[in-house]
């Protein structure tokens, strides 16, 4: 009778915890070990003090993110939070399909949101409502191969940088003086490789607002400005006159030794972790206008259609407080004034120098986002045929960026 | 007890047995192609799952609105075109060639079908690599002879003939198979026959051998038609639809409109005009073949 007892109770109880159990499911588009060991760590640490909650990190490809969750939010499966890119808010914003965390957020003083740069979260917030926090506002920066730059005798891009002549036209002659691409070693190579497909914004915009040139600006196509013209034809230039930039097609990579300069985030610093290369981190490079750094951003959000949302909330606040803010900072800078500011934040990655993790901090604060809008997938659809004529060695420049803002300023 | 007739016992078991596919025929193609013509009258997006009734706005927008749409209609009957003949007079070549038994026919037949069985996603990962323009293999090797090979997938011109050609060896092995066993069921007979009577071997081709494999042709040129409007992973996955929307083709189109820009009603509305089209083109197939008939 005991026994039985027992037994029964012990059932009741399992099925009482089973029914209170709940899982969060956060969808990203990382597939480093490094950066989901570190989530993961984080996400125990949540789990310890919520007992019955599990949390699980689902990783769709970069290339597919949006699609992806647009599906799984159309499909009724949505994800309880996410990572969403900085041209994606407007349109997730605009649809009511993200949660509004504001109370969560603003009430909690020991969360210090104030701590947060408001600059960095102008896309997240529409009137008193907050709709994500940037977790990641990472400026783009100059990765080099120093072996290469060693063995050739040229200064490298730091050195230039003392010098106050690291420049868009000291990158060129650099490069060129680096490629061999009959070898197929090339002395520049675009975000990732993808300059000419998925990543034209990410290639052109630092060049562009160095010369003093936007890719729109209150609802103006700003493409065929005399400066974007001049900065993209310096990279036009680059590509097929001296031959010193990875050509379309072509799949040269900076990480695997087959160029020796490229632009790109700290996350990237993970692909060098079996390099058989010296490497180095240096700004962007300025131009006429001076030093224009373009930082890449990216929030957590948590869905309006989750099953958990009062928990995905908390699993929000949690991941992006100040001490997780400070953990998750060695790959992806925070918007908190407060960690961006302290030796931590300096000394948060191993694969990188407090000095070079000064030149991040520094980008950061004079940092723009890169350009957003609510109709950005119809733009760059419109615009990536058009940027196809760029990518000829007979192009026209100014013809085709004329043809650019022909075709996106309907759309702006 | 009602009495059941023989005729209805029998009827009933051949409908229990064929319920199983037409339950799958009905819930996952006839009713999905029903609903896209539902969606196609509406306004319905993705993300915000807001939808609304418009009629056939959908269509006229594609049809007289947008520019775009009459490019990449274009486009897929040129790769229609380039592909369809190609890829039959290979097929039928080989076909030719293998089906006698020869040292080696095993070895040939199993080369020329393994592209049809490799995945898509790996063999438009080697011929991205191979196209290349400065290192290329293909441009490596056309090097050696002298001539300057373009950039296979960036330029306009020759983007469309890179994507028909890889499309072309990736499926041609299918047809092949097909023709070699139309080419094995022709009774021998017929060509010692035309041997003895002095034929040549054209004249054995084009009277005998061509009209037995007409109906062969039929099905090949039927399936092969439908398969080139409706190819999407290939140009995915080797062009994305470039350079200049050169190889957008109408089914990667209804995707980006579905798929990019969350417009469910207006994709649902390409996809019925391309439905249209193949049932237009697949009639119009049928009655050439009557008519030669």
């Amino acid at each position: 009778m005991i026994k039985q007892i027992v037994l029964a109770t012990a059932l009741t109880a399992f099925s009482i915890s089973m029914a209170f159990a709940q899982d969060l499911r956060m969808t990203v588009w990382t597939g480093s070990d490094a950066h989901l060991g570190m989530l993961n760590d984080i996400a125990e640490e949540f789990e310890s003090t919520h007992p019955g909650v599990t949390v699980n990190f689902e990783t769709i490809p970069f290339s597919d993110y949006v699609r992806g969750l647009t599906l799984q939010l159309a499909g009724g499966n949505p994800p309880d939070l996410g990572w969403l890119l900085e041209s994606s808010a407007p349109i997730f914003v605009d649809a009511g399909v993200l949660l509004d965390v504001s109370d969560k957020l603003r009430n909690d003083a020991a969360y210090n949101f104030s701590d947060l740069s408001q600059s960095a979260m102008t896309l997240w917030q529409s009137s008193d409502a907050i709709y994500g926090i940037p977790f990641s506002t990472s400026p783009y920066l100059t990765y080099y191969n120093a072996s290469m730059f060693s063995s050739a005798g040229i200064a490298t891009p730091n050195q230039m940088v003392k010098e106050g002549s690291w420049t868009w036209e000291a990158l060129r002659i650099a490069a060129k003086k680096l490629s061999d691409p009959a070898n197929g070693v090339y002395g520049f190579q675009s975000p990732d490789g993808l300059g000419y497909d998925s990543r034209i914004m990410h290639t052109l915009i630092p060049i562009v607002r160095s010369y003093g040139g936007e890719a729109w600006v209150n609802g103006k196509c700003g493409f065929d400005s005399p400066e974007a013209i001049q900065a993209i034809t310096l990279y036009h230039q680059m590509i097929f006159d001296d031959k010193s930039t990875v050509p379309p097609g072509e799949q040269a990579n900076f990480f695997t030794g087959g160029a020796a300069m490229t632009i790109n985030q700290i996350s990237r610093v993970s692909n060098l972790d079996e390099a058989n290369f010296e490497w180095g981190l240096a700004p962007l490079p300025s131009g006429p206008s001076g030093e224009s750094p373009t930082i890449g951003q990216a929030a957590i959000v948590a869905f309006a259609r989750g099953q958990n949302t009062e928990l995905a909330a908390e699993f929000l606040k949690y991941m992006t407080d100040t001490k997780n803010s400070a953990t998750m900072a060695q790959f992806f800078p925070t918007a908190r004034k407060s960690v961006l500011e302290g030796d931590a934040f300096l000394n948060s990655n191993s694969a990188f120098s407090a000095e070079q993790m000064q030149i991040v901090a520094a980008a950061i604060s004079k940092g723009g986002v890169l350009p957003s809008h609510p109709a950005y997938p119809q733009i760059e659809a419109a615009m990536r045929p058009r940027f196809d004529a760029l990518w000829q060695a007979d192009a026209v420049i100014p013809s085709v960026m004329a043809s650019v803002c022909r075709a996106i300023q309907p759309l702006l | 007890m009602p009495i059941i007739s023989l005729r209805c016992r029998e009827s009933i078991t051949g409908w229990l047995f064929v319920s199983p596919t037409l339950a799958g025929f009905l819930i996952f193609f006839f009713g999905p192609l029903i609903a896209v013509f539902g969606y196609s009258a509406t306004e319905w997006n993705l993300l915000t799952q807001e939808t609304s009734f418009v009629g056939f706005e959908n269509y006229t927008d594609a049809l007289t609105e947008n520019q775009d749409f009459w490019l990449v209609f274009r486009n897929s009957l040129v790769f229609a075109a380039g592909l369809v003949p190609l890829n039959m007079v290979m097929a039928l070549s080989l076909a030719m060639a293998l089906s006698r038994p020869f040292a080696g026919q095993v070895l040939f037949r199993t080369i020329f079908f393994a592209p049809v069985i490799t995945a898509a996603v790996a063999w438009a990962i080697v011929w991205k690599f191979l196209l290349q323009g400065e290192t290329g293999t293909v441009n490596q090797m056309l090097a050696i002879v002298g001539i300057d090979g373009p950039n296979w997938l960036r330029e306009p011109n020759w983007a469309m003939v890179a994507v028909i050609v890889t499309r072309v060896l990736k499926t041609v092995g299918l047809n092949m198979i097909l023709y070699i066993a139309a080419l094995q069921s022709i009774p021998r007979d017929y060509t010692e026959a035309a041997l003895l009577e002095g034929a040549s071997r054209w004249q054995i081709f084009g009277r005998i051998i061509w009209p037995l494999l007409t109906p062969t042709t039929l099905v090949i040129m039927i399936v092969t038609v439908v398969g080139s409007l409706k190819v999407f992973d290939h140009i995915y996955l080797m062009t994305g639809g470039g350079p200049e929307n050169g190889t957008m083709v109408l089914a990667f189109f209804i995707y980006e409109q579905g798929f990019e820009f969350f417009n469910v009603g207006y994709a649902s509305a390409l996809a019925v005009i391309m439905f249209f089209l193949i049932v237009a083109l697949t009639g119009l197939q049928l009655r050439l073949n009557g008519g030669l008939q």
